[in-house]
């Protein structure tokens, strides 16, 4: 067992959580407005996260013909009116100068002969997006690491943000631990910005997703942030064969090696037919794709149509679910936004991208290429906001007792001496929670019986939940955080009675709009999850006029 | 096992693939300055180490066990 017996103390003005898209621009806006700044990441700044692996960047730029009128229409009814219209707006609206950012930090883009960047439409409708180029020495990321080290940014990779630090009723900012070395970190900050993706549970489908589980949420929630977002689940399908089916990445590798091929992931465009043979249907005009092509295989083995297959032209063709476990609709599930600007509901708390619960998507993912824009656009947002409050007379204080509680959190896991190991609750979460008609073809009836379970690892694995060395003590606490995850999953899917987007439930097949057009919020209350429903506004309300069927093209089973 | 070998023979010790993997799997042996997995059974098989090796130093295989389900552990 490794002793942990040095702590040390970092202090900084701003310190940036996660080195992705969004805290790369946190961190280099930020110290562009002059604060001092610390980038840690659990991983390496510029290889880890999801961002390494996204393909195209929405950009929206009124020069190029686009109309703000027609593409929020799109992307509210796709979305099914659950969108927050004020954050899809800003993201449209300040996407450009993000492209421009990142055109001027080296990143390049598909572009044409004249130099110009090729706009592909986005698939139905009226949006589009620009592509990275191929990067053969690197990706763009690693250029936002360059140009985040040019700026003067302090980095520090392999380090896990474990407990946020807490002084009268403020966030000042947290300790981590390194998996490396036998030390506790106490990093001292004006304004704290969690930038750590989004959460999953460690699904074998999706290793762009191995490494976040759901930290800043946990944390938050622990301090008494608000957090939202965990009913609409993410819906990817993946092939059986392939535990990691991600084509991107081995893209990077000029010539894939003998052996490997089969890891490929099924070739776009392959269409998907169930065990008669017979197609899925075809999507329905203004349904978004991400939730129609990958709920549907779920309803057709739930139907016992299943196994459902791929006409893609290599490898087995099995399809499975389950691909990214434990994660929600991109950009739907995170912390609270108590603004425009990524403050949290806890002051001195901000977060941006894949943890900031925008809702800029709504219920569906309606506008392909707006996650990784949005992580630059919050980003940035969270940047510069905390680059301003830490000019202002904020408290930055640590009381000792507050590091001595936060240590014996963080440490407990290695003090014991038994107990029980981070991958078996891991393995017993992801077991509990992958069935079909668990996760994504949702009931009262089971969500409770499986929320019974998930309370008692909670109640009575998780404080006993133990490591062997620091690989494991990082382990740990990632586990510990996806239970909690899991539960305000379970909890807000019971909590939801309707179905909309990525949210089905078998009991609730229609969307209840009188009810329901509202966003789940939880929080912690006497050591207790609480959750409240709140309404969008009502300008937002789609024509309730108009027929049902008009409202929503997309019929769920049962409706 | 996912990540099957490290040829030491054709490892420079460069860290270049510790740094990638997301799941802590590489370690470097400070002492031989060679690579070494550590903790194998954590490889999500995502080749990031492969695609950046410099030596082709690294051996990785399609196949992925999964841990047996025991009833405590
Ligand atoms: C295969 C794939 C393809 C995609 N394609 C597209 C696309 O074409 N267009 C698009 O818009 N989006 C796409 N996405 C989604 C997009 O990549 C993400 O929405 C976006 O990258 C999120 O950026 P982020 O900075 O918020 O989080 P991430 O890039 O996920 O970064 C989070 C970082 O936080 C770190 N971290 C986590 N917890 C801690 C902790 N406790 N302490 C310290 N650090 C921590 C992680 O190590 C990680 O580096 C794709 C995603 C995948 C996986
Ligand atoms: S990247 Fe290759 S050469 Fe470098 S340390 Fe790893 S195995 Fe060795
Ligand atoms: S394949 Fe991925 S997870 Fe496995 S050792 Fe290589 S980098 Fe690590």
């Amino acid at each position: 067992m490794d002793a942990i017996r040095d702590l040390k103390k970092y202090t900084c003005d701003v310190l940036v959580v996660g080195g992705g898209m969004a805290g790369c621009f946190a961190a280099i806006k930020a110290r562009q407005k002059g604060a001092d700044v610390i980038l840690i990441d659990k991983g390496y700044v510029g290889k880890s996260g999801q961002s390494p692996y996204a393909g195209s960047f929405m950009v929206f730029n009124p020069q190029w013909g686009h109309d703000l009128g027609a593409w929020m229409e799109q992307i509210n009814r796709i979305s099914e009116y659950v969108n927050n219209r004020e954050w899809t707006q800003l993201t449209l609206i300040q996407s450009y100068e993000r492209y421009l950012d990142l055109v001027s930090w080296g990143v390049r883009f598909h572009a044409n002969d004249k130099g110009e960047p090729v706009r592909f439409p986005a698939p139905s409708g009226v949006t589009e997006q620009l592509r990275f180029e191929e990067n053969k020495h690197g990706d763009y990321v690693q250029i936002l690491r360059r140009q985040a080290i040019k700026v003067g940014v302090r980095i520090m990779d392999r380090i896990m943000l474990t407990e946020l630090l807490k002084s009268k009723g403020r966030i000042v900012g947290g300790m981590a631990i390194s998996v490396d070395e036998p030390i506790l970190y106490v990093f001292q900050a004006a304004a704290t910005i969690l930038c750590v993706g989004a959460c999953g549970i460690k699904p074998a489908a999706y290793p762009p997703i191995v490494q976040l589980t759901g930290d800043g949420e946990a944390m938050a929630y622990r301090s008494g942030a608000e957090i939202l977002g965990k009913e609409f689940v993410d819906v990817h399908i993946s092939r059986r064969d392939i535990p990691a089916g991600i084509p991107n990445m081995l893209g990077r590798k000029q010539t894939i090696p003998p052996g490997l091929e089969g890891l490929q992931g099924p070739r776009r465009g392959g269409h998907l037919f169930n065990a008669e043979g017979n197609p899925l249907p075809p999507r329905p005009e203004g349904a978004s794709r991400y939730m129609f092509t990958y709920l549907e295989t779920e309803f057709e083995v739930h139907a016992g149509r299943g196994p459902i297959t791929t006409d893609a032209p290599d490898g087995l063709k099995e399809m499975t679910g389950g691909a990214c476990l434990g994660m929600s609709l991109r950009k739907a599930d995170g912390l609270w936004p108590a603004d425009l600007e990524g403050r949290s509901t806890l002051p001195g708390l901000f977060a941006a991208g894949d943890a900031l619960g925008t809702m800029q998507n709504g219920s569906a993912y309606a506008l392909t290429g707006s996650a990784i824009a949005s992580s630059a656009v919050t980003g940035t947002l969270a940047g510069e906001a905390a680059a301003w409050e830490a000019t202002q007379m904020v408290e930055r204080d640590i009381p000792l007792a507050e590091i001595e509680r936060a240590q014996l959190y963080v440490l407990e896991p290695i003090k014991r001496k038994g107990g029980f190991s981070p991958q078996w609750v891991t393995q017993l979460l992801q077991n509990t929670l992958m069935p079909y008609f668990v996760s994504y073809i949702k009931r009262a009836d089971r969500l409770e019986a499986i929320l019974s379970l998930v309370m008692y690892f909670q109640e009575q694995l998780v404080p006993k939940i133990f490591a062997r060395d620091l690989h494991e003590l990082r382990l740990a606490h990632e586990t510990k955080n996806m239970v909690l995850s899991a539960e305000m999953r379970l909890r807000s899917a019971l909590y939801r009675t309707e179905s909309r987007g990525n949210h089905f439930r078998e009991d609730y097949p229609h969307r209840n709009d009188p009810e329901w057009l509202a966003w789940v919020k939880i929080r912690l209350t006497d050591g207790r999850m609480e959750l409240c429903k709140v309404g969008i506004p009502a300008a937002w309300y789609p024509d309730l006029n108009k027929p049902y069927s008009e409202r929503y093209p997309y019929r769920f089973p049962g409706e | 096992m996912a990540v099957e070998s490290i040829n030491s023979q054709r490892c420079n010790g460069c860290g270049i693939c510790v740094q990638s993997c997301p799941a802590d799997v590489l370690r470097m042996d400070g002492e031989r300055k060679k690579v070494v997995i550590r903790y194998p059974d954590e490889c999500v098989v995502c080749c990031w180490c492969i695609a950046e090796c410099p030596t082709d130093a690294i051996v990785l295989t399609p196949t992925r066990y999964n841990r047996i389900f025991t009833s405590w552990g």
